[in-house]
């Protein structure tokens, strides 16, 4: 545990180093030059609308954010030979692989945080509305990016940098669309065999990312249940162990 | 069993090559025995398969065939890790981190405390002559730097085994002065070395025996003493030169060397009476008589000849 706290540590470092925690800046100015935007309607669905939008930047800042920060980890440990340095200490790959990535989430969560804050801010300025239903928003799509983030960080462990940005990106897409076009597939009688088995693979292979969309439900300030939050985070654990023992099998046997 | 600090036994090791797997053989067949508190010399040309044996010994890459053991713990066991100290070749670091914050973490892995931690480190510092520059990031170390900086962090935790690659591979004569005489330290507390070395002037101070490879496969090795001396021939060194000393010794001797005042002749050892008895005769003074050694490069161009590539 030692081993993995001080990896997921270094990790951080590496990223403040790397100036990462400068895109809550970039975020701020996003949604601040995005906010005049609202439409005129009356207070109640412009501060959905405002919550809206800027949950869904929140999303694509950290889906990009997990990937940028998983996809190199590995192979720049690999390629620069430091990795010699850390196996060659007391430290099993599983520790390693487990401590980058318990960083690369301890990373995530600090800029989503901060991001979730400035939302508030700007809301509150904006509208005088206070909207800290925006947080339930801002875990989901830290959910989401934890499992992006392990997809990523599991494949770089065998896939070179630019096919696992590729990969990385389709995987998210399917994600997305699978509730709709796969399950559509999945229950018409009229399509065959070998689509209706691709189809079921993937509908329950691949996590459906849109159940961390919560959008509506925090757009319309109602919010979600605690148990829906704990259901989700226990979805996102499961395809996040799932991808990293992935990622370890091939870690554990490969040459370095 | 037991007395053996690394031990490696019919290994054979390839690589696989990109998308086809394509393997290359970079190890065929290496056996070796290092004994504890020993000096170990791993010696072969470039591409010899040094390094990947090394990586063998760490769990950095796996065997295909054959089996080993390292403090005891078979091939790759971590808990062997504890006690052991590692310079790879060209060593490199994060490069985001000062000296003294990199040693920190490695620290952190063998659960140092923090008093022993520090005494440790700025001694470490001071030994490799960094202690100046410890507050500079890696970064911005310089090559030579960084392999002084790779032997403070492989002695962190003070180590029963230490292997090295290259170790004075970059560094200053100073530097290599300086390594000979760690390594010489480590030796006389007992402590185990295993290198991997291409300055064969180094090995040969140091070492206590040494394993030539060459393209994946043992060639020679064992203990050098054993290895330099060459039976039935001795070396005579005597005062003085003599014009007619070559025509006369020539016959008598395998090699006959003249300068600065001095003879050097290597006579097979039946014979070293009767060269004497000839030197007498031409006026020169016997300074000594010992058996001869020949140099471990003499030996290393020898055996890697031999091997057809
Ligand atoms: N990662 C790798 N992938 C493929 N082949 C490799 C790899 N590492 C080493 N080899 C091959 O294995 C052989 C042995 O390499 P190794 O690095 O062990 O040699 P070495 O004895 O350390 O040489 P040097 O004296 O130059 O350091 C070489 O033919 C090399 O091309
Ligand atoms: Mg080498």
């Amino acid at each position: 545990m030692r081993n993995i706290w001080t990896l997921a540590v270094t990790v951080i470092r590496d990223t403040a180093r790397k100036k990462i925690f400068y895109v809550v800046l970039l975020f701020g100015l996003s949604i601040i030059s995005i906010s005049p935007l609202i439409p005129t309607f009356e207070l109640g669905s412009q501060a959905r609308f405002l919550r809206d939008i800027s949950l869904s930047l929140t999303s694509l800042f950290g889906v990009i954010l997990a990937v940028i920060l998983s996809i190199n980890q590995v192979p720049g440990d690999v390629g620069k030979r430091t990795i010699y340095n850390l196996l060659s200490k007391p430290v099993s790959r599983l520790q390693y692989l487990v401590g980058k990535y318990l960083g690369i989430l301890m990373t995530l969560a600090i800029i989503l945080f901060v991001m979730g804050l400035e939302i508030l801010v700007l809301i509150y300025a904006r509208l005088q509305v206070f909207s800290p239903v925006i947080f339930q928003g801002v875990f989901a799509v830290f959910l989401e990016s934890a499992i992006i983030a392990a997809f990523c960080l599991g494949l770089s462990t065998f896939v070179t940098v630019p096919v696992n940005a590729f990969a990385t990106i389709l995987f998210y897409m399917l994600c997305h669309v699978k509730t709709g076009f796969l399950h559509a597939k999945l229950i018409d009688e009229a399509s065959g065999g070998l689509v209706k088995i691709a189809s079921w693979t993937f509908y329950y292979v691949i996590p459906n990312l849109e159940n961390f969309n919560l959008s509506e439900q925090v757009g319309y300030a109602g919010g979600v249940s605690w148990t829906f939050l704990a259901r989700i985070s226990g979805y996102a654990l499961l395809f996040a162990v799932l991808f990293l023992i992935i990622g370890h099998l091939v870690f554990r046997v490969k040459d370095l | 069993m037991g007395e053996f600090a690394v031990s490696l036994n019919n290994i054979r090791k390839s690589y696989r090559l990109g998308f086809s797997r394509r393997r290359v053989e970079a190890i065929h067949d290496i056996s070796l025995e290092v004994e504890s508190g020993k000096v170990f010399g791993l010696l072969g040309p470039n591409g010899a398969g040094k390094t990947t044996a090394l990586k063998i010994l760490l769990g950095i890459v796996f065997t295909d065939e054959g089996t080993g053991s390292v403090l005891g713990k078979p091939l790759g066991d971590r808990s062997a890790h504890h006690r052991l100290g590692f310079l790879p070749e060209q060593p490199y670091f994060y490069d985001f981190l000062t000296a003294e914050k990199a040693l920190d973490l490695y620290g952190r892995f063998f659960g140092m405390g923090r008093e022993a931690f520090k005494s440790r480190s700025s001694a470490l510092m001071d030994m490799v002559g960094l202690r100046r520059d410890s507050h500079l990031t890696l970064g911005k170390y310089s090559k030579g730097m960084l392999q002084r900086f790779g032997i403070a962090q492989a002695l962190l935790n003070d180590p029963e085994l230490v292997i090295m690659d290259e170790p004075s591979s970059g560094l200053d004569p100073l530097g290599q002065k300086e390594v000979r005489d760690v390594l010489l330290r480590l030796r006389d507390e007992g402590k185990t070395i295993f290198l991997s070395s291409h300055q064969l002037s180094e090995v040969e101070s140091i070492c206590d025996s040494v394993c030539i490879i060459s393209n994946g496969k043992n060639v020679t090795g064992g203990p050098l003493s054993e290895l330099l001396e060459v039976r039935g021939v001795d070396r005579i060194t005597l005062e003085g030169e003599n014009p007619e000393a070559p025509a006369r010794l020539e016959p008598l001797s395998v090699k006959v060397e003249q300068a600065e005042g001095v003879t050097v002749l290597e006579v097979e050892s039946a014979g070293v009476y009767r060269a004497l008895d000839a030197a007498r005769e031409l006026g020169m003074t016997l300074l000594s008589v010992e058996p001869y050694r020949r140099s471990l490069e003499d030996l290393f161009l020898e055996s890697v000849k031999e091997e057809p590539v």
